[in-house]
C-alpha cells in the first residue's frame, strides 16, 4: 500500500510542479520534456503497482523462491518499512512549503568563486564573477559561439540587458572586456556587499541556471557609484551606467566594472533567475 | 497550511534559519527532479534485461582464459544497463553459473558506469559535453581491468558467503512481462530511498557548508580527488544520476577530481557495500575496496593536466 501511496504521490508533485509552472524555479525549462515524460512513465507504474496490490498476497508468494536480491514484498519488506516516511518528505514540502528563491545567503555559502578550470593552475579557485561556460563546451565550438555573441552585443553603444541574453552578453563582456569600455549599459540584479568592497561599491549578481537550481552559479558585475551608498544585500535595482574597467586587488585581476549614472529599486522579479538557453 | 509551516520554521530556527532551510528544500526538490527520470528510465532498461537477457547467454560469452575473460567481462558490463545496486545480484547469479570472480567482478565495476544511461544522463548534466563521458568510461574501464587481473592472480575461490542455487524464471511472455514490471518497481524503490537521502545531504551541503571549506580540504592534486571519492561514497547516488550532482561541485573542485567522484561513486558507495557484504565474504569486500580505491586514485591523478 505504501507504494501504491509513494508511487501516486510522486506523480502528483510532478504533475503539480508542471500544472502550477513552479516547474520553472526547479529546473531550466529547456529540459522541461524530461520531467513532463515522467509524469507518464510515473503514472505507468502507478498503475502497474495498484494491479499488483489488488492482486496481494498471491503474487507474493509466487516470488518466494526468487533470490534475485530484491525486496520482492517477501522476508525484506517488513525491515525496509521505516524508509517510507521519507517518500513522502518531497511530496509534503512541495505541498506546505513555499519555493525559496536563492538569494545571498546561497552567495555567501557557494561563495561567488567559479573556479572553472584554468589550465595552469588547476586547483586555484580565484576566477570568479566570469560566467565562462567554456567548460561546458568544445574549446572550438565555445570560441565560434564567442565570436557570433561578440558581433551580437559587441556593435551596439548601448547594451540594454534583458533576462533571456544575460549570461550570453555576460560573458562576452568578460571575454572582450576592452571592446566594451565607454559602452552604456543597463541591467537588473540583486545587491551583494562584501568587506573587500568600498562603500560605494556592490556587485550586481543575478543567479544563472544551467539545468536546475542545484548548479546554478551567481553571475553579475561589480557596480561603483559617484558616492557612498547604502544598500543591503538582496535589494534589487536596475542599474545604467558606463563599463569600465578596474584592477581588483582580492582577485587579482583586472575586471570590468560599471560606472552608475543613473539606478531605481525595482522589486524582485517574479522570475529571479537566468537561464542558458542557447546551445 | 502554507502559513503554519512557515511558522512552525519560524519558531524553531528564526527567520535566516528558516530562510535557509526553505532554500536547502527547493535545492533538494530540484535534485529529485532533475534525476528521478533518469532513474526511471535506468530501472526500466534493467527491467526489460532481465525480462530479455538470460545469464546463460552471458556465461557463454566468456572465454576461458584470464585476460580475455576479464576484456569480455569488463565490455559486457559496459554493454550492460544496470545500476550499481543491480547489478550485485546479477554478478552473484553469474557466478553461481561458473563464471571467475575475476570476471565477475570487472563485470560489476563497468556494468553501472558504462552504459548508454549513464553515459547520456553525464553528457546532459554537464552541458552536452563528450569530454566527461569519455573520461569517465575509459577511467572505469581502466580500472575495472586492473582491479580484475590482481584479484586473478590472488584469489583461487569464489569468494562468495554462500553457494546459491539457480532458479529458472517464468517461461511465458506474459510472466516475463509481469515479473519485469516487478523488477522495475522494486529497484525504483530499493534505489529511490537513497536517492532521496542523496539529494537531501548534497542540499544541506550547498546550504550550509561554505565552499570555502570544502575546497580548503581538498587543495592539493590527491586529497581533492580522495575527498570527491569520500564524497561519492557518503551519498551514495545512483550511477544514473551522480553526473548531476557531480555537475554542482563542479564550482569547487576540479575535472579529474570528479572524474573520481563520477567513477568511484558508482563502483562503490554506501549502499552497495552493504549489498556485497551480503554476498561476499567480508574480508574480501574490504580488499577489492581497497583495490578499487588505488586505482581509480591512480587513473584519474593521470587525468591532471
Amino acid at each position: 500500500m505504501f507504494r501504491v501511496l509513494t508511487l501516486i504521490g510522486f506523480t502528483f508533485i510532478f504533475i503539480h510542479l508542471h500544472v502550477t509552472g513552479n516547474i520553472s524555479k526547479y529546473i531550466n525549462m529547456k529540459y522541461s520534456w524530461i520531467s513532463f515524460s515522467t509524469i507518464f512513465v510515473l503514472l505507468a507504474l502507478t498503475i502497474a503497482e495498484m494491479v499488483f496490490y489488488w492482486r496481494g498476497e498471491e503474487e507474493k508468494h509466487d516470488h518466494v523462491h526468487c533470490e534475485c536480491g530484491h525486496d520482492h514484498g517477501t522476508h525484506n519488506h517488513k525491515r525496509s518499512l521505516w524508509w517510507y516516511p521519507l517518500y513522502f518528505l518531497p511530496v509534503i514540502t512541495i505541498l506546505c512549503l513555499p519555493v525559496a528563491t536563492l538569494d545571498s545567503n546561497i552567495v555567501e555559502k557557494k561563495g561567488f568563486n567559479f573556479s572553472i578550470y584554468d589550465k595552469k593552475d588547476p586547483y586555484s579557485s580565484h576566477q570568479f564573477l566570469q560566467p565562462n561556460t567554456s567548460s561546458f563546451y568544445g574549446q572550438e565550438a565555445y570560441d565560434e559561439m564567442m565570436q557570433k555573441e561578440f558581433k551580437k552585443y559587441g556593435t551596439k553603444d548601448t547594451l540594454n540587458l534583458e533576462d533571456e541574453e544575460f549570461l550570453n552578453a555576460m560573458e562576452t563582456i568578460y571575454d572582450f572586456p576592452g571592446e566594451f569600455v565607454g559602452k552604456t549599459i543597463s541591467m537588473k540584479g540583486f545587491m551583494y556587499h562584501t568587506n573587500e568592497l568600498q562603500k560605494n561599491q556592490y556587485f550586481l549578481f543575478r543567479f544563472g541556471i544551467i539545468h536546475c537550481i542545484a548548479d546554478s552559479g551567481v553571475f553579475g558585475m561589480l557596480v561603483e557609484f559617484p558616492k557612498d551608498v547604502s544598500y543591503k544585500n538582496d535589494d534589487w535595482v536596475k542599474i545604467t551606467g558606463k563599463i569600465d574597467t578596474m584592477y581588483y586587488q582580492p582577485f587579482k585581476k583586472t575586471i570590468p566594472v560599471i560606472h552608475v549614472i543613473k539606478v531605481t529599486s525595482i522589486s524582485k522579479p517574479s522570475n529571479p533567475y537566468v537561464y542558458r538557453n542557447n546551445q | 497550511m502554507k502559513i503554519s509551516c512557515v511558522d512552525i520554521f519560524l519558531f524553531f530556527g528564526g527567520e535566516s534559519m528558516s530562510n535557509s532551510l526553505l532554500q536547502m528544500n527547493t535545492i533538494f526538490i530540484s535534485i529529485l527532479i532533475e534525476a528521478l527520470p533518469f532513474i526511471l528510465l535506468g530501472v526500466i532498461v534493467s527491467g526489460i534485461i532481465e525480462m530479455f537477457v538470460t545469464d546463460e547467454m552471458l556465461a557463454k560469452v566468456i572465454p576461458k582464459n584470464k585476460v580475455g575473460a576479464i576484456l569480455v567481462a569488463s565490455l559486457i558490463g559496459a554493454l550492460f544497463p544496470a545500476c550499481e545496486c543491480g547489478i550485485i545480484p546479477i554478478t552473484r547469479r553469474l557466478m553461481a553459473k561458473g563464471v571467475p570472480l575475476y570476471a565477475a567482478i570487472p563485470f560489476m565495476l563497468t556494468g553501472p558506469i558504462i552504459n548508454p544511461v549513464v553515459l547520456f544522463s553525464t553528457y546532459a548534466a554537464f552541458g552536452n559535453n563528450w569530454n566527461m563521458v569519455i573520461e569517465r568510461a575509459s577511467v572505469a574501464f581502466l580500472v575495472s581491468v586492473c582491479v580484475g587481473i590482481v584479484l586473478s592472480f590472488q584469489f583461487k575461490e569464489p569468494q562468495v558467503r554462500h553457494e546459491m542455487h539457480v532458479h529458472h524464471h517464468e517461461t511465458t511472455i506474459g510472466k516475463k512481462v509481469v515479473h519485469g514490471i516487478k523488477h522495475i518497481i522494486d529497484e525504483f524503490f530499493s534505489v529511490g530511498k537513497f536517492l532521496i537521502i542523496g539529494a537531501l545531504i548534497a542540499a544541506g551541503m550547498q546550504t550550509f557548508v561554505k565552499t570555502s571549506l570544502l575546497t580548503s580540504l581538498g587543495h592539493g592534486p590527491v586529497s581533492s580527488h580522495l575527498v570527491m571519492m569520500g564524497l561519492a561514497y557518503v551519498l551514495s547516488i545512483c550511477s544514473s544520476a551522480d553526473a548531476f550532482i557531480a555537475s554542482s561541485f563542479r564550482s569547487s573542485f576540479n575535472e579529474s577530481a570528479i572524474i573520481a567522484f563520477l567513477v568511484f561513486g558508482p563502483m562503490f558507495d554506501i549502499k552497495n557495500t552493504m549489498m556485497m557484504f551480503s554476498q561476499f565474504k567480508t574480508k574480501f569486500v574490504f580488499i577489492l575496496l581497497g583495490y578499487v580505491v588505488v586505482f581509480v586514485l591512480i587513473f584519474s591523478l593521470l587525468l591532471v593536466r
